[in-house]
């Protein structure tokens, strides 16, 4: 017995091997990520289970009118995008559960990416040095929150940080694309009647209507991964971060209850918040806009502000009336999120009114 | 682990010793109770076993089990392969068993076992680029679970036919050390129940022992800092037809095949496809002479192939 004790040990070992992008039928032809370098420690980043792909992605979405759309309810949450008459909402229900969806919004190519686990969802261009390319889920988490792959480049990118932090594009900034606003869709299918909705026929199936991780995003104990904790505020309180300079600001829902507008001026810049219990959106008005007094104006529909030259403009921040019909307000680089990932990855300020 | 458990007391001073393999399969995609259409993942665990039970008395043994796991995380997604492999010591368990023969009648034996399973293997495994795995590729589970049983299992109709019972029930223990120290895991609590049928076949000079085994398993949600970790657990029904023949009177053959019936698991998991186990077991009889007429008297058979494993 010993000896064969003394066998099983001896041949025992332990390591992994990671054959990524074994690529069929040609793997030659997917670069493989520079896997020796990261901007980001690697000791905080961690293997979600899936694996690359494990999460699949969504490509060539379908999209079913508002009236069309089963399952979901008014108090569900949407991220919505606009594109001159092409409007379209990406509902959490199906994000939750693919995180990212690679769409061409009337020439837009948008990659919507969505983390469950920070709550954070954000708009990036699909076109990188003229490249159009689509995101892939790595399975990988820094700091609890997604990181996508480009399938053009293997690179790894984070989603908060904006960034790819390995591979070839490592450093490279993501290009936003603003505005990407989350809200009930009940409040955005208001606001735009004629929107389209991102359809449950994804070409997988899953358990959409349900909720996957129990009650990971109203418990403010329940954490899969480890990430620096902030009692400033409960952890799973959605804030709207707007991040300047790599500084962040966040907003609370309370300081807009009932329907209201705040400026607030943020490392250097001039910043337009408005918002009531269903959505808060960010603007920067630094510049010429910044001596325009806005009204909060907003009634159900898709106004949003009013301003003292008369100009009317929607929560896409068009300007839809006025002298300056037509113009459009500036995005604020913001998104929601659960509280504790904002100063997970940025320094951040809580605005007080 | 658990289907390699549960070796017989074959009297004082006996050693039994046996080699298995083990190959499971994860390749179905389940939410709740209702399979889905997706194949894209697989997970595959080889696992290599060595165990032993040494009868110290007639009726008091203790058993030990030895493993080294490797597993493969496959995606098959987008026209990519995706492959995560992780190898090593696994864990380990040590059972003291108390036999009680007749004690329900005359042609059944009830046996009680007790033990641990030792956390030998790593839970700390990481990537090439240095990313720590989750809990459920690990080799090890860096945790002490207590384990206890009760078997029971007799002459069936005839004298050629055995039926068997059996209850098994794992009582986990904590990760204190999961993901470098900063989080707890705790796989969750395991309860076993099956029943077994098998028969025994003299062909030439060799014996048989088809049979066939009905497992029901539950398992608790895992936990990671005491809160359930979404999409585990579950329970599952699996039906295992086995074969065993016997070599010589001191070695055994025996294979098992393993696949659900039914699963409901909790959330949207991967779950068990199918499984095969192969092993080999030995006898060694330190004060007792071996003859083929032994078959006569229960005592001197090698009872594994009657008695379905745990």
């Amino acid at each position: 017995m010993f000896f064969a004790l003394a066998g099983l040990l001896a041949c025992s070992s332990s390591g992994t091997e990671v054959q990524g992008q074994t690529s069929v039928p040609d793997s030659s032809e997917s670069p493989s990520p520079n896997v020796d370098r990261w901007i980001i420690p690697i000791a905080e980043v961690f293997d979600g289970g899936p694996g690359r792909d494990g999460i699949p992605a969504l490509t060539d979405p379908i999209f079913v009118s508002a009236e069309d759309v089963q399952l979901i309810q008014d108090d569900d949450l949407i991220l919505g995008f606009k594109n001159g008459s092409d409007i379209r909402a990406y509902q959490h229900l199906v994000l939750d559960w693919h995180e990212i969806v690679n769409d061409d919004v009337s020439g837009v190519n948008l990659a919507v990416t969505y983390c469950p686990l920070t709550g954070t969802g954000i708009g990036w261009s699909r076109e990188i040095g003229g490249i159009t390319t689509t995101f892939g889920v790595s399975g990988l988490l820094y700091q609890t929150n997604l990181i996508p792959f480009d399938r053009e480049s293997n690179s790894n990118w984070s989603q908060i940080l904006n960034e790819a932090v390995n591979g070839s594009l490592i450093g490279t900034d993501a290009e936003l694309v603003l505005p990407l606003v989350e809200m009930e869709w009940g409040a955005w299918k208001a606001m735009y009647p004629e929107t389209k909705i991102l359809s449950f026929n994804t070409g997988f199936q899953r358990s959409y209507g349900v909720y996957p991780y129990l009650d990971y995003k109203t418990n403010n104990d329940a954490f899969l991964f480890p990430v620096p904790k902030d009692n400033r505020l409960p952890s799973k309180e959605r804030v709207l971060a707007v991040v300047e300079n790599e500084n962040a600001l966040a907003f609370r829902f309370e300081d807009f209850t009932g329907g209201t507008l705040y400026r607030e001026s943020h490392q250097g810049r001039q910043f337009l918040i408005a918002g009531n219990s269903k959505f808060m959106l960010a603007f920067d008005i630094s510049g010429p806009m910044s001596n325009l007094e806005f009204t909060y104006i907003h009634d159900g529909s898709a106004l949003l502000l009013e301003d003292n030259e008369g100009n009317r403009w929607t929560v896409m921040g068009e300007a839809v009336s006025g002298p300056r019909v037509g113009a459009k307000l500036r995005a604020a680089t913001a998104f929601m999120g659960y509280w504790f990932s904002i100063p997970a990855f940025y320094p951040t300020r809580i605005f007080n009114p | 682990m658990s289907n390699n458990l549960g070796l017989t007391n074959e009297g004082g001073g006996i050693w039994q010793i046996g080699l298995n393999y083990d190959y499971n399969n994860l390749n179905t995609l389940f939410a709740s109770s209702e399979k889905l259409d997706d194949n894209s993942r697989r997970r595959i665990t080889h696992t290599a076993l060595w165990n032993t039970n040494y009868g110290l008395t007639d009726r008091w043994a203790v058993e030990l089990l030895l493993t080294w796991v490797h597993q493969t995380r496959e995606i098959s997604q987008f026209s990519n392969l995706n492959i995560t492999e992780t190898n090593g010591i696994g864990d380990a368990v040590i059972l003291v068993a108390h036999t009680w023969p007749d004690l329900l009648g005359e042609t059944s034996t009830l046996v009680f076992g007790l033990g641990s399973k030792v956390p030998l293997g790593r839970s700390d495994l990481s990537t090439d680029e240095g990313f720590q795995l989750t809990a459920d590729l690990q080799p090890g589970s860096g945790a002490w679970d207590g384990i206890g049983y009760i078997s029971l299992f007799g002459q069936g109709f005839r004298p050629t036919a055995t039926w068997s019972g059996s209850i098994l029930y794992r009582l986990t223990g904590k990760n204190d050390e999961y993901l470098d120290n900063t989080s707890t895991y705790e796989f969750g609590n395991v309860f076993q129940g099956l029943v077994g049928y098998t028969e025994e076949i003299l062909a030439g000079n060799l014996i048989f022992n088809p049979g066939l085994v009905v497992k029901y398993r539950h398992s608790m949600e895992d936990k990671i800092n005491d809160l359930d970790f979404p999409n585990t657990g579950g329970e599952w029904i699996f039906l295992r037809p086995e074969l065993s023949f016997s070599i010589s009177p001191v070695t055994q053959l025996k294979s098992q095949w393993e696949f659900p019936l039914y699963s409901k698991v909790g959330g949207t998991q991967l779950t068990p496809t199918s499984r095969l186990t192969f092993s080999l077991l030995f006898q060694i009889r330190s004060n007792k002479k071996i003859n083929i007429d032994d078959e006569k008297d229960n005592s001197n058979v090698l009872r594994p192939g009657r008695v379905a494993s745990l």
